[in-house]
């Protein structure tokens, strides 16, 4: 039986779901220690006055580190990857504290309990600094930077322009200016971070057992900072709950915690409680877009101009800093439209927040904001938001590109588009719409398009991209089972179940016989991403396939010499090699293998005995468009009463390309969907003007729970039905187009008020006050 | 999010626990029934106690009894209440109240007196109290008394209990045959404290006419509160949408909420006014005559 394309079980939930996973937390070693932080209370300021003396004397304390202990311990933190103005940051404040939870002393003792209560006793003093808590604030070039080595709070500006935009603006009947914005949220993944090191003073090895989503970078920045040689470095992951990219992060407690183990020659564990973690982890999004559109009255969009800003928070994220984002939202932002002029300009701020990190899709505020105006420009001209869609849609011919740059040959979006609007009865909607304000109630519909280079055309990523396309290993044992090892890093994406589905099925043998093996920096290919971005589909599937297929070929080579028969004519079925056709002549893949490990020198002439391959894909095997994308459309009733949004029907129209496993990519395409009807209706990081975190738990952080979520309907279109490497990522989608489909169908069910929907955050009262139902300032 | 040292006095009566209370009265000492409320305030270090006084192996404390109303032991689980055949017959309001509180995982492990005793403006169980003029029973070591729902609640989190008495009972009368009843609550999602829950009562007479209301708020002000604009309006009315919704207008305006992440003071009067008049609506519904 074919295994790509069913809906394998998970082969993880066996034990995730019965609570025999390994998180890092469940981890107990001999000796461990325990590690606490003192974090700033307050937004900006000096720290005038440090005495740990007092913690450093309490009982079961082994050590206290502050700022000045580390900066003789660690280098200064840099990525190897970053982009724009990079302060010189070290893993515990020097001087300054720069947002509430920054990091200004480390305590180690025998228990978390013990920490916390020496962290109760560091006597310290801050002196007030002015805030920076806005773009304004940010960008105003009186206010001293909050970084002495910089020279402003702007870190990062770029421009991308495309096409002709004053020809595209002049040619315009009308120019709709609006500014759109995106709240910060954050990604809270259900497992805090967290990590322990272990350094061995006898060998000098330092193994790092961390919650992470890329064991290979965080090595990579471990051995940079901390000057421990790579081969005395280890980074092991086991089950990881949740990160949504935040965990593909490196945090400057991950430096914290080995340097301790490596001072204190034992191992030393550090849990991210939910208190830190809502307030220090890192936050998402948080961006706006003054955005101009040109169109003519019939609704062709001519022209789009956009400037950017996006509030980084107080100190770089790692390893990617958030003007890569910026980027890739300036490449996106036109879509799959017709545009004809196009200018963005990116400005990244720094602010007294916490770190600006990737959460799924980090790049969504390009989708929100196109999809929101094209509504916008809908209602402006008085026309039908899917016709303005229709018209100005890409067709995915041959010659079809973004404005951007990039082909777009074979993308589906006016398909998804119909198919969503015919599922969902668009007409039919439309009619029961008129009816229902009528009778005072207020249904609304919202549909909103996608697209993702996930992993993008051929001509974007020569040579495999970025990352040079990823590897992977197999190894066939003797008793003829199959071990994959894996550069990618799953956290909940069920790689041990897909990447065993094609590896059976390039093999030849049984999905049971196929162990997929992760998170091991000594045994795993190099990958400095692990798993994120919608990676895994493409090249860790592709690395996979290219790796079994060489090592068939190796054991088909051994097979047909000891057969003296020409491999073309054997088959691999089951795990047994067999002459097509003639029976009796089976070779099981067990004997073969334990015959080449114990006696390779049997192996037949010209033949290689090591039952092994690692093979780089650099996605030349790839077919279809390499665009991801899809259509969502929602219907919602809007009750003026309270505010309260109900979501009535969610239908997702998707092409990921082939599916690997449609139970899994239903799961990605529902997760998405709730975070981000949860970013539209429930979550929001706030601070006040002062800078004070108001979310330290989640009575005041609100995320969807199973309740507020309705049932999602998905279609699948697969494109193209071939069997080549088709498999496009989907784990951001849902997340990506949720936020603005959500949006566009709270603002239809207002349309009868006039309400102009800027702000992605629609609480009750936010909802109430576009009505006109409460004044400004309820929310 | 580790709790400061403290010490952990399991007890297994009353006068135990008053004993222990009143004896180490000046040394930081709190009760610790279901713990919903004070163990996270202890894990995240906004609160601090030198001794908790565990209650939960108290078993007098632990039974319901039904005769003149509903007398609640105090450690008796919300979850217990909500699936109480007697609480059901005696007073249904009481159990559809219960059932807004948290999750089933809270509600399994809370407790009455526990939510009684913590006070939040927020909570279900004081509002009904304060609804149908509920009481609790209190022990000291001098004894016990009983404080009346409108002499219990003095401010956010704070009761008119003494430091060294233990609630031990939570008294809810029964509804009155026929009486109908509703409780309208707004949260953001299933299972959070209501940003405006309003309770209400309603008798109406055999020509449909009001012959008795009560309307309480959670959610509005320091304290629950009885709406006597609201009761006022309604006696001796005629049931009718239009009225219910001039009620719950009139009733929202001269309340004073605070402000918060959840919505502004004018909000949350918007979510009063309609909260009433829904209420209104269905408890007249339930009092067996359609408006």
């Amino acid at each position: 039986m074919r295994m790509v394309g069913a809906k394998v079980p998970r082969v993880e939930d066996r034990r995730i779901l019965t609570g025999r996973g390994h998180y890092v937390d469940d981890l107990q070693l001999p000796r461990m220690l325990h590690a606490a932080f003192l974090r700033s209370p307050i937004a900006h300021g000096r720290v005038t006055h440090l005495d740990v003396e007092a913690a450093r004397a309490a009982p079961g304390v082994h050590a206290v580190y502050t700022g000045a202990d580390m900066r003789e311990l660690s280098k200064p933190i840099r990525s190897p990857l970053s982009q724009g103005a990079v302060p010189e940051v070290y893993p515990l404040v020097t001087d300054t504290v720069r947002f509430v939870g920054d990091l200004v002393a480390m305590v180690v003792a025998d228990s978390r309990y013990t920490a916390e209560d020496a962290v109760g006793m560091i006597d310290v003093e801050y002196a007030d600094l002015p805030v920076v808590m806005d773009y304004e604030a940010a960008l105003d070039p009186s206010v001293p930077p909050l970084f002495a080595d910089l020279d402003s709070n702007v870190v990062h500006t770029a421009t991308k322009e495309s096409g002709d935009v004053d020809a595209a603006f002049a040619a315009a009947d009308r120019i709709i200016e609006v500014t759109l914005s995106q709240h910060r949220i954050a990604n809270v993944p259900i497992e805090t971070r967290g990590l322990v090191a272990d350094y061995d003073a006898g060998s000098g090895e330092l193994t790092v057992h961390a919650a992470t989503q890329s064991p290979q970078g965080l090595r990579l920045q471990l051995a940079q900072t901390l000057d421990q040689p790579m081969d005395r470095l280890r980074v092991l992951t086991q089950d990881v709950g949740g990160a949504f990219g935040l965990k593909g992060n490196i945090f400057r407690e991950d430096f914290c915690v080995p340097i301790a183990s490596r001072q204190l020659g034992r191992p030393v564990k550090w849990i991210e409680d939910r208190n830190e973690h809502l307030m220090a982890s890192g936050h998402a999004r948080e961006e706006r877009i003054a955005a101009r559109v040109a169109v003519t009255e019939a609704g062709d969009i001519l022209g789009l101009t956009a400037a950017l800003d996006l509030d980084m928070g107080a100190y770089p994220g790692m390893p990617f800093s958030a003007a890569s984002f910026t980027g890739v939202i300036a490449l996106l932002l036109p879509g799959p439209y017709k545009v004809r002029g196009y200018r963005c300009d990116t400005r990244v701020v720094a602010t007294n927040k916490s770190t600006y990190v990737a959460y799924r899709g980090p790049w969504a505020m390009e989708t929100f904001t196109r999809e929101r105006l094209i509504d916008m420009v809908a209602a402006e001209l008085g026309l039908d938001p899917a016709e303005v869609r229709r018209r100005n849609l890409l067709e995915g011919a041959d010659e079809d590109r973004l404005i951007t740059g990039p082909t777009v040959r074979g993308i589906t979006t006016r398909e998804c588009l119909d198919r969503a609007l015919e599922r969902i009865d668009y007409p039919a909607f439309r009619t029961e719409q008129e009816a229902a304000r009528a009778e005072g109630r207020y249904l609304g519909i919202g549909m909103a398009a996608f697209i993702e280079n996930a992993p993008g055309p051929k001509e974007m990523r020569p040579g495999g991209g970025f990352t040079g396309g990823e590897s992977a290993k197999v190894r066939l044992e003797m008793d003829g089972a199959l071990t994959v090892i894996t550069a990618q890093s799953p956290h909940g994406q069920g790689h041990e179940t897909t990447l065993a589905q094609l590896a059976a099925d390039e093999m030849g043998v049984p999905f049971d016989s196929v162990r997929v093996v992760h998170g091991d920096t000594r045994l795993t290919p190099f990958n400095i991403i692990g798993t994120g971005g919608s990676r895994a589909a493409t090249w860790g599937s592709g690395a996979v396939m290219v790796s079994t297929r060489k090592l068939r070929e190796k054991v088909l080579a051994i097979a047909a010499g000891q057969l003296e028969i020409d491999p073309s004519d054997l088959q691999i079925v089951d795990g047994v090699v067999s002459p097509k056709g003639v029976p009796g002549k089976e070779i099981p893949l067990a004997r073969l293998a334990g015959q080449m490990t114990l006696m390779p020198q049997t192996a037949p002439p010209g033949t290689d005995p090591n039952l092994m391959a690692e093979e780089r894909f650099t996605g030349e095997e790839t077919t279809g468009s390499g665009w991801s994308g899809g259509v969502h459309a929602c219907i919602v009733e809007v009750d003026l009463g309270t505010g309260g949004v109900e979501i009535k029907r969610w239908v997702v129209v998707e092409d990921c390309g082939r599916i690997i496993n449609p139970a899994i990519v239903d799961g990605q395409i529902r997760g998405g969907v709730a975070q981000g009807i949860g970013s539209v209706l429930y979550e929001r990081i706030p601070y006040d003007s002062e800078g004070t975190f108001l979310a330290g738990t989640f009575m005041d952080y609100l995320l969807p729970t199973s309740a507020e979520i309705p049932p999602i309907e998905i279609v699948h279109i697969e494109s193209p039905d071939d069997d080549g490497v088709g498999f496009r990522g989907v784990g951001e989608g849902g997340m990506i187009v949720a936020p603005a489909t959500l949006t566009n169908a709270i603002s239809d069910a207002l349309a009868p008020f006039g309400a102009r929907v800027t702000e992605q955050y629609l609480p009750p009262a936010e909802v109430l006050r576009l009505a006109g139902v409460v004044g400004a300032g309820a929310a | 999010m580790k709790p400061a040292e403290f010490e952990h006095h399991a007890v297994d009566s009353v006068e135990e626990a008053v004993g222990l209370l009143t004896e180490l009265a000046d040394d930081d000492v709190k009760v610790l029934a279901g713990g919903q409320s004070l163990v996270p305030l202890l894990a995240l270090r906004l609160a601090s106690v030198g001794h908790l006084v565990d209650v939960n192996g108290v078993t007098e404390l632990a039974t319901i009894a039904d005769g003149d109303g509903l007398a609640i032991g105090a450690t008796v689980r919300h979850r217990q209440v909500e699936r109480s055949p007697e609480v059901a017959a005696a007073n249904p309001l009481l159990a559809a109240a219960v059932r807004r509180i948290g999750h089933a995982a809270i509600r399994n492990r809370g407790t009455i007196g526990g939510t009684v005793a913590h006070a939040d403006p927020a909570a279900e169980l004081p509002a009904v109290l304060t609804l149908l003029d509920g009481s609790v029973e209190v022990r000291g070591t001098g004894g016990g008394r009983t404080i009346a729902a409108a002499d219990l609640f003095d401010g956010y989190f704070t009761t008119t209990l003494e430091p060294e008495e233990l609630l031990t009972a939570v008294h809810v009368p029964a509804l009155p045959a026929g009486t109908g009843w509703a409780v309208q609550q707004f949260s953001r999602r299933s299972g959070d404290y209501g940003i405006v829950t309003v309770l209400a009562t309603l008798a109406l007479d055999g020509d449909g006419r009001i012959s008795a209301a009560r309307v309480a708020y959670a959610g509005v002000d320091a304290v629950p509160l009885r709406s006597p604009v609201a009761e006022t309006a309604l006696v001796g009315q005629t049931a009718s949408a239009e009225l219910w919704t001039a009620v719950g207008h009139d009733a929202a305006v001269v309340l004073e909420p605070a402000s918060d992440l959840n919505g502004s003071a004018e909000y949350r009067r918007h979510l009063a006014a309609t909260l009433t008049a829904r209420a209104l609506q269905q408890a007249s519904e339930r009092a067996g005559v359609r408006a």
